[in-house]
Protein backbone atom coordinates (compact mmCIF):
# COMPACT_ATOMS: atom_id res chain seq x y z
CA UNK A 1 0.00 0.00 0.00
CA UNK A 2 2.78 2.41 0.88
CA UNK A 3 4.71 1.51 -2.24
CA UNK A 4 1.40 2.40 -4.22
CA UNK A 5 0.65 5.43 -2.82
CA UNK A 6 4.75 6.55 -3.20
CA UNK A 7 4.20 5.76 -6.97
CA UNK A 8 1.12 7.96 -6.63
CA UNK A 9 2.81 10.71 -5.16
CA UNK A 10 5.74 10.61 -7.84
CA UNK A 11 3.40 10.75 -10.43
CA UNK A 12 1.49 13.62 -9.57
CA UNK A 13 4.89 14.92 -8.70
CA UNK A 14 6.08 15.25 -12.52
CA UNK A 15 2.80 16.78 -13.12
CA UNK A 16 3.09 19.95 -10.00
CA UNK A 17 6.67 20.15 -11.47
CA UNK A 18 5.31 21.23 -15.09
CA UNK A 19 2.44 22.70 -12.89
CA UNK A 20 5.02 25.12 -11.07
CA UNK A 21 6.89 25.92 -14.52
CA UNK A 22 3.52 26.83 -16.52
CA UNK A 23 2.67 29.05 -13.72
CA UNK A 24 6.35 30.75 -14.51
CA UNK A 25 5.82 30.53 -18.49
CA UNK A 26 2.58 32.38 -17.55
CA UNK A 27 3.53 34.96 -15.10
CA UNK A 28 6.79 35.38 -16.53
CA UNK A 29 6.12 35.94 -20.09
CA UNK A 30 2.67 36.56 -21.41
CA UNK A 31 1.96 40.00 -19.20
CA UNK A 32 4.46 41.71 -21.42
CA UNK A 33 3.63 40.04 -24.29
CA UNK A 34 0.04 40.58 -24.55
CA UNK A 35 1.00 44.31 -24.32
CA UNK A 36 3.54 45.06 -26.45
CA UNK A 37 1.49 42.49 -28.97
CA UNK A 38 -1.00 44.97 -28.47
CA UNK A 39 0.84 47.68 -29.09
CA UNK A 40 2.60 46.67 -31.99
CA UNK A 41 -0.59 45.19 -33.65
CA UNK A 42 -2.27 48.50 -32.92
CA UNK A 43 0.74 50.55 -35.24
CA UNK A 44 0.45 47.81 -37.73
CA UNK A 45 -3.35 48.90 -38.02
CA UNK A 46 -2.81 52.66 -37.97
CA UNK A 47 0.00 51.99 -40.96
CA UNK A 48 -2.04 50.43 -42.91
CA UNK A 49 -1.02 47.45 -45.82
CA UNK A 50 -1.15 49.94 -48.69
CA UNK A 51 1.50 51.90 -47.06
CA UNK A 52 3.31 49.03 -46.44
CA UNK A 53 3.12 47.67 -50.25
CA UNK A 54 4.32 51.13 -51.35
CA UNK A 55 7.50 50.72 -49.32
CA UNK A 56 8.00 47.07 -50.58
CA UNK A 57 7.77 48.08 -54.00
CA UNK A 58 10.58 50.42 -53.60
CA UNK A 59 12.63 48.26 -51.67
CA UNK A 60 12.60 45.37 -54.36
CA UNK A 61 14.98 47.28 -56.21
CA UNK A 62 18.29 47.18 -54.87
CA UNK A 63 19.76 44.08 -53.03
CA UNK A 64 20.80 45.22 -49.96
CA UNK A 65 17.04 46.80 -49.30
CA UNK A 66 15.62 43.28 -50.70
CA UNK A 67 17.05 40.83 -48.39
CA UNK A 68 17.73 43.06 -45.33
CA UNK A 69 15.35 45.92 -45.37
CA UNK A 70 12.10 44.02 -46.97
CA UNK A 71 12.40 40.73 -45.25
CA UNK A 72 12.43 42.75 -41.82
CA UNK A 73 9.49 45.19 -42.99
CA UNK A 74 7.26 41.95 -44.26
CA UNK A 75 8.13 40.00 -40.73
CA UNK A 76 6.99 42.82 -38.69
CA UNK A 77 4.33 44.22 -40.13
CA UNK A 78 2.85 41.36 -42.02
CA UNK A 79 4.20 38.61 -39.53
CA UNK A 80 4.45 34.77 -40.01
CA UNK A 81 3.22 33.48 -42.27
CA UNK A 82 1.77 36.92 -44.44
CA UNK A 83 5.04 38.30 -44.48
CA UNK A 84 5.72 35.98 -47.54
CA UNK A 85 3.63 37.48 -49.70
CA UNK A 86 5.80 40.79 -50.09
CA UNK A 87 7.57 38.08 -52.66
CA UNK A 88 4.80 39.51 -55.14
CA UNK A 89 6.64 42.91 -55.62
CA UNK A 90 9.49 40.78 -57.14
CA UNK A 91 11.14 39.03 -60.03
CA UNK A 92 10.38 35.34 -60.60
CA UNK A 93 14.13 34.39 -59.95
CA UNK A 94 14.27 36.29 -56.67
CA UNK A 95 11.47 34.74 -55.41
CA UNK A 96 12.75 31.81 -53.81
CA UNK A 97 15.69 34.03 -52.17
CA UNK A 98 13.33 36.42 -50.65
CA UNK A 99 11.83 33.68 -49.08
CA UNK A 100 14.22 32.35 -47.57
CA UNK A 101 15.37 35.82 -46.12
CA UNK A 102 11.78 36.31 -44.59
CA UNK A 103 11.07 33.25 -43.41
CA UNK A 104 14.54 32.95 -41.70
CA UNK A 105 13.86 36.20 -40.09
CA UNK A 106 10.52 35.02 -38.06
CA UNK A 107 12.51 33.83 -35.04
CA UNK A 108 15.70 36.21 -34.67
CA UNK A 109 12.72 39.12 -34.86
CA UNK A 110 11.55 37.17 -31.36
CA UNK A 111 13.54 38.69 -28.68
CA UNK A 112 12.21 42.13 -29.48
CA UNK A 113 8.67 41.91 -31.46
CA UNK A 114 6.99 38.79 -30.37
CA UNK A 115 4.16 39.51 -32.12
CA UNK A 116 5.87 38.99 -35.47
CA UNK A 117 5.41 35.43 -34.73
CA UNK A 118 3.94 34.22 -31.59
CA UNK A 119 3.05 31.21 -32.12
CA UNK A 120 6.95 29.67 -32.30
CA UNK A 121 7.80 31.96 -29.44
CA UNK A 122 9.72 28.97 -27.96
CA UNK A 123 12.48 29.07 -30.47
CA UNK A 124 13.62 31.99 -28.89
CA UNK A 125 11.99 31.62 -25.40
CA UNK A 126 12.70 28.37 -24.57
CA UNK A 127 16.46 29.54 -24.77
CA UNK A 128 15.91 32.56 -23.31
CA UNK A 129 14.18 31.21 -20.17
CA UNK A 130 17.09 29.09 -19.09
CA UNK A 131 19.05 32.96 -19.51
CA UNK A 132 17.00 34.59 -16.88
CA UNK A 133 16.93 31.52 -14.46
CA UNK A 134 20.95 32.59 -14.25
CA UNK A 135 19.66 35.88 -13.28
CA UNK A 136 20.79 37.38 -16.39
CA UNK A 137 19.32 40.35 -18.24
CA UNK A 138 17.81 39.20 -21.73
CA UNK A 139 18.90 42.61 -23.73
CA UNK A 140 21.99 41.29 -24.82
CA UNK A 141 20.60 37.97 -25.95
CA UNK A 142 17.42 39.61 -27.72
CA UNK A 143 19.94 42.68 -30.08
CA UNK A 144 22.26 40.25 -30.47
CA UNK A 145 20.02 37.41 -31.85
CA UNK A 146 18.09 40.26 -33.74
CA UNK A 147 21.13 41.57 -35.48
CA UNK A 148 22.63 38.52 -35.99
CA UNK A 149 19.53 37.32 -37.95
CA UNK A 150 19.71 40.51 -39.91
CA UNK A 151 22.89 39.54 -41.38
CA UNK A 152 22.36 35.87 -41.17
CA UNK A 153 18.94 36.53 -43.73
CA UNK A 154 21.38 38.75 -45.72
CA UNK A 155 23.80 36.15 -46.38
CA UNK A 156 20.45 33.22 -46.86
CA UNK A 157 19.10 36.02 -49.48
CA UNK A 158 22.65 36.10 -51.67
CA UNK A 159 23.37 32.76 -51.69
CA UNK A 160 20.01 31.41 -52.01
CA UNK A 161 19.48 34.20 -55.20
CA UNK A 162 22.94 32.67 -56.83
CA UNK A 163 22.31 29.09 -56.37
CA UNK A 164 18.85 30.24 -58.03
CA UNK A 165 20.30 31.69 -61.03
CA UNK A 166 22.68 28.32 -61.21
CA UNK A 167 19.56 25.71 -61.78
CA UNK A 168 17.46 28.40 -64.20
CA UNK A 169 20.41 28.60 -66.16
CA UNK A 170 21.41 24.68 -66.12
CA UNK A 171 17.00 24.01 -66.56
CA UNK A 172 16.63 26.02 -69.73
CA UNK A 173 19.92 24.19 -71.04
CA UNK A 174 18.72 20.72 -70.03
CA UNK A 175 14.84 21.71 -71.42
CA UNK A 176 15.85 22.56 -74.92
CA UNK A 177 17.32 19.12 -75.20
CA UNK A 178 14.32 16.98 -73.79
CA UNK A 179 11.19 19.40 -74.13
CA UNK A 180 9.00 16.67 -75.11
CA UNK A 181 9.61 14.37 -71.82
CA UNK A 182 9.69 17.43 -69.98
CA UNK A 183 6.50 18.97 -70.48
CA UNK A 184 4.47 15.63 -70.88
CA UNK A 185 4.58 14.22 -67.98
CA UNK A 186 4.14 16.29 -64.80
CA UNK A 187 5.83 13.48 -62.37
CA UNK A 188 8.86 13.59 -64.85
CA UNK A 189 9.59 17.18 -63.83
CA UNK A 190 10.34 17.43 -60.05
CA UNK A 191 12.69 14.51 -60.24
CA UNK A 192 14.47 16.40 -63.19
CA UNK A 193 14.86 18.97 -60.93
CA UNK A 194 16.18 16.92 -58.12
CA UNK A 195 18.72 15.30 -60.39
CA UNK A 196 19.96 19.28 -61.61
CA UNK A 197 20.20 19.99 -57.73
CA UNK A 198 22.22 16.67 -56.78
CA UNK A 199 24.50 17.98 -59.99
CA UNK A 200 24.96 20.84 -58.43
CA UNK A 201 25.87 20.21 -55.03
CA UNK A 202 28.52 17.72 -56.70
CA UNK A 203 29.74 20.44 -58.44
CA UNK A 204 30.11 22.62 -55.66
CA UNK A 205 32.00 19.80 -53.97
CA UNK A 206 34.46 20.08 -56.68
CA UNK B 1 -22.88 76.48 -34.68
CA UNK B 2 -23.18 73.98 -37.75
CA UNK B 3 -19.25 74.44 -37.76
CA UNK B 4 -18.76 73.55 -34.49
CA UNK B 5 -20.84 70.62 -34.73
CA UNK B 6 -19.29 69.66 -37.63
CA UNK B 7 -15.74 69.89 -35.86
CA UNK B 8 -17.08 67.38 -33.24
CA UNK B 9 -18.49 64.91 -35.64
CA UNK B 10 -15.28 64.83 -36.99
CA UNK B 11 -13.15 64.81 -33.88
CA UNK B 12 -15.73 62.15 -32.60
CA UNK B 13 -15.00 60.00 -35.35
CA UNK B 14 -11.89 59.90 -35.67
CA UNK B 15 -11.26 59.16 -32.09
CA UNK B 16 -13.87 56.47 -32.48
CA UNK B 17 -11.62 55.28 -35.32
CA UNK B 18 -8.82 55.21 -33.37
CA UNK B 19 -10.56 53.49 -30.54
CA UNK B 20 -11.63 50.49 -32.62
CA UNK B 21 -8.32 50.05 -33.99
CA UNK B 22 -6.75 49.86 -30.84
CA UNK B 23 -9.64 47.61 -29.46
CA UNK B 24 -9.36 45.34 -32.13
CA UNK B 25 -5.61 45.10 -31.61
CA UNK B 26 -6.27 43.92 -28.20
CA UNK B 27 -8.78 41.10 -29.31
CA UNK B 28 -6.33 39.91 -31.84
CA UNK B 29 -3.61 39.60 -29.24
CA UNK B 30 -5.85 37.52 -26.76
CA UNK B 31 -6.73 35.65 -29.63
CA UNK B 32 -3.18 34.53 -30.10
CA UNK B 33 -2.47 34.30 -26.76
CA UNK B 34 -5.08 31.91 -26.21
CA UNK B 35 -5.03 29.53 -29.99
CA UNK B 36 -1.02 29.42 -29.78
CA UNK B 37 0.90 30.87 -26.93
CA UNK B 38 -0.83 28.85 -24.29
CA UNK B 39 -1.48 25.36 -25.73
CA UNK B 40 2.47 25.45 -26.55
CA UNK B 41 3.10 27.12 -22.97
CA UNK B 42 1.00 23.96 -21.48
CA UNK B 43 2.87 21.19 -23.85
CA UNK B 44 6.38 22.53 -22.67
CA UNK B 45 5.45 22.37 -19.57
CA UNK B 46 4.66 19.43 -19.36
CA UNK B 47 7.68 18.24 -20.89
CA UNK B 48 9.87 20.35 -18.52
CA UNK B 49 8.57 19.13 -15.88
CA UNK B 50 8.68 15.32 -17.16
CA UNK B 51 12.14 16.03 -17.74
CA UNK B 52 13.05 17.51 -14.30
CA UNK B 53 11.67 15.08 -12.24
CA UNK B 54 12.20 11.73 -13.95
CA UNK B 55 15.98 12.15 -14.14
CA UNK B 56 15.43 12.23 -18.13
CA UNK B 57 17.33 15.92 -18.00
CA UNK B 58 20.26 13.84 -16.69
CA UNK B 59 20.78 12.20 -19.93
CA UNK B 60 19.83 14.79 -21.79
CA UNK B 61 22.55 16.86 -19.60
CA UNK B 62 24.56 14.23 -20.70
CA UNK B 63 24.18 13.79 -24.49
CA UNK B 64 23.10 17.19 -25.71
CA UNK B 65 24.78 19.56 -23.20
CA UNK B 66 28.22 18.22 -24.64
CA UNK B 67 27.17 18.81 -28.00
CA UNK B 68 25.64 22.40 -27.05
CA UNK B 69 28.61 23.63 -24.82
CA UNK B 70 31.23 23.71 -28.07
CA UNK B 71 31.25 24.71 -31.59
CA UNK B 72 31.93 21.97 -33.05
CA UNK B 73 28.89 20.54 -31.19
CA UNK B 74 26.84 23.20 -32.58
CA UNK B 75 27.87 23.33 -35.78
CA UNK B 76 27.44 19.18 -36.19
CA UNK B 77 24.12 19.88 -34.98
CA UNK B 78 23.32 22.65 -37.73
CA UNK B 79 24.38 20.60 -40.29
CA UNK B 80 21.86 17.34 -39.51
CA UNK B 81 19.30 20.02 -39.19
CA UNK B 82 19.67 21.55 -42.79
CA UNK B 83 20.49 18.39 -44.41
CA UNK B 84 18.03 18.29 -47.20
CA UNK B 85 15.70 15.34 -46.36
CA UNK B 86 15.71 15.91 -42.98
CA UNK B 87 15.07 19.68 -42.86
CA UNK B 88 11.51 19.67 -44.37
CA UNK B 89 10.88 17.11 -41.98
CA UNK B 90 11.94 19.04 -38.87
CA UNK B 91 10.74 22.30 -40.21
CA UNK B 92 6.41 21.73 -39.59
CA UNK B 93 5.62 24.53 -36.45
CA UNK B 94 9.40 24.62 -35.70
CA UNK B 95 8.06 21.91 -32.58
CA UNK B 96 11.93 20.45 -33.03
CA UNK B 97 13.08 23.90 -32.99
CA UNK B 98 11.62 24.73 -29.87
CA UNK B 99 11.56 21.68 -28.01
CA UNK B 100 15.27 21.52 -28.63
CA UNK B 101 15.41 25.09 -27.75
CA UNK B 102 13.31 24.85 -24.28
CA UNK B 103 15.55 21.97 -23.17
CA UNK B 104 19.30 23.68 -24.22
CA UNK B 105 17.32 26.50 -22.22
CA UNK B 106 17.04 24.01 -18.70
CA UNK B 107 20.34 23.04 -19.51
CA UNK B 108 21.80 26.83 -19.44
CA UNK B 109 19.51 27.10 -16.66
CA UNK B 110 20.99 24.45 -14.73
CA UNK B 111 24.51 25.75 -15.15
CA UNK B 112 25.30 22.95 -17.56
CA UNK B 113 25.62 24.82 -20.51
CA UNK B 114 27.60 28.21 -20.32
CA UNK B 115 24.82 31.30 -20.95
CA UNK B 116 27.19 32.65 -24.32
CA UNK B 117 26.50 29.52 -26.11
CA UNK B 118 22.70 30.66 -26.19
CA UNK B 119 23.45 32.91 -29.18
CA UNK B 120 25.04 30.29 -31.48
CA UNK B 121 22.71 27.71 -30.30
CA UNK B 122 19.52 29.89 -31.50
CA UNK B 123 20.72 29.13 -35.23
CA UNK B 124 22.11 25.27 -34.42
CA UNK B 125 18.88 24.54 -33.64
CA UNK B 126 16.71 26.30 -36.39
CA UNK B 127 18.71 26.11 -39.76
CA UNK B 128 15.32 24.11 -40.76
CA UNK B 129 13.61 26.83 -40.52
CA UNK B 130 10.98 27.61 -43.36
CA UNK B 131 11.65 24.33 -44.96
CA UNK B 132 8.79 22.46 -44.96
CA UNK B 133 6.81 25.50 -45.97
CA UNK B 134 8.65 26.79 -49.32
CA UNK B 135 6.21 25.73 -51.73
CA UNK B 136 3.47 27.50 -49.58
CA UNK B 137 5.70 30.32 -49.40
CA UNK B 138 6.64 31.07 -52.58
CA UNK B 139 2.81 30.56 -53.16
CA UNK B 140 1.59 33.46 -51.10
CA UNK B 141 4.76 35.43 -52.95
CA UNK B 142 2.27 34.85 -56.43
CA UNK B 143 5.81 32.52 -57.87
CA UNK B 144 5.22 30.81 -60.97
CA UNK B 145 4.89 26.82 -60.79
CA UNK B 146 8.35 26.92 -62.67
CA UNK B 147 9.58 29.13 -59.60
CA UNK B 148 8.49 26.84 -57.02
CA UNK B 149 10.31 23.96 -59.05
CA UNK B 150 13.59 25.47 -58.49
CA UNK B 151 13.27 27.21 -55.85
CA UNK B 152 12.34 24.45 -53.13
CA UNK B 153 15.93 22.53 -53.92
CA UNK B 154 17.34 25.81 -54.20
CA UNK B 155 16.61 26.78 -50.60
CA UNK B 156 17.07 23.37 -49.24
CA UNK B 157 20.94 23.61 -51.14
CA UNK B 158 21.43 26.83 -49.69
CA UNK B 159 20.86 26.15 -46.17
CA UNK B 160 23.61 23.73 -46.43
CA UNK B 161 25.72 26.40 -46.79
CA UNK B 162 24.10 29.22 -44.81
CA UNK B 163 22.58 27.10 -41.69
CA UNK B 164 26.57 26.24 -40.49
CA UNK B 165 27.33 29.76 -41.19
CA UNK B 166 24.86 31.15 -39.25
CA UNK B 167 26.35 29.36 -36.38
CA UNK B 168 29.88 30.60 -37.29
CA UNK B 169 28.39 33.63 -37.30
CA UNK B 170 26.48 33.85 -33.87
CA UNK B 171 29.25 32.17 -32.49
CA UNK B 172 31.76 35.35 -33.27
CA UNK B 173 29.50 37.66 -32.67
CA UNK B 174 28.25 35.48 -28.76
CA UNK B 175 32.68 36.49 -27.69
CA UNK B 176 31.76 39.52 -24.43
CA UNK B 177 27.92 38.47 -23.69
CA UNK B 178 27.68 37.76 -20.34
CA UNK B 179 31.48 37.75 -19.92
CA UNK B 180 31.08 38.23 -16.07
CA UNK B 181 29.08 35.37 -15.27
Amino acid sequence: MEIAARIAEGFIGMFQKGGTTFVGLVTGIIPLLIVLMTAVNALVRLIGPERIDKVAMISSRNVLLRYLILPFLAVFFLTNPMAYTMGRFLPEKQKPAFYDAAVSFVHPILGLFPHANPGEIFVWAGIAAGITKLGLGLGDLAIRYFLVGLLVIFIRGLVTERITAIMWARRSVSEGQSQGEESTSAAGAPSAVEAGGAALAGGEEA
Amino acid sequence: MQVVARGLEAIGRAVGNVVGILYQAGRDTIDQVIRNILPFMAFISMIIGIILYTGIGNIIAHTLSPLASNIFGLLLMSVICAIPILSPLLGPGAVIAQVVGTLLGVEIGLGHIPPQYALPALFAINPQVGCDFIPVGLALGEAEPETTEIGVPAVLMSRLITGPLAVVIAYLASFGMYAGH
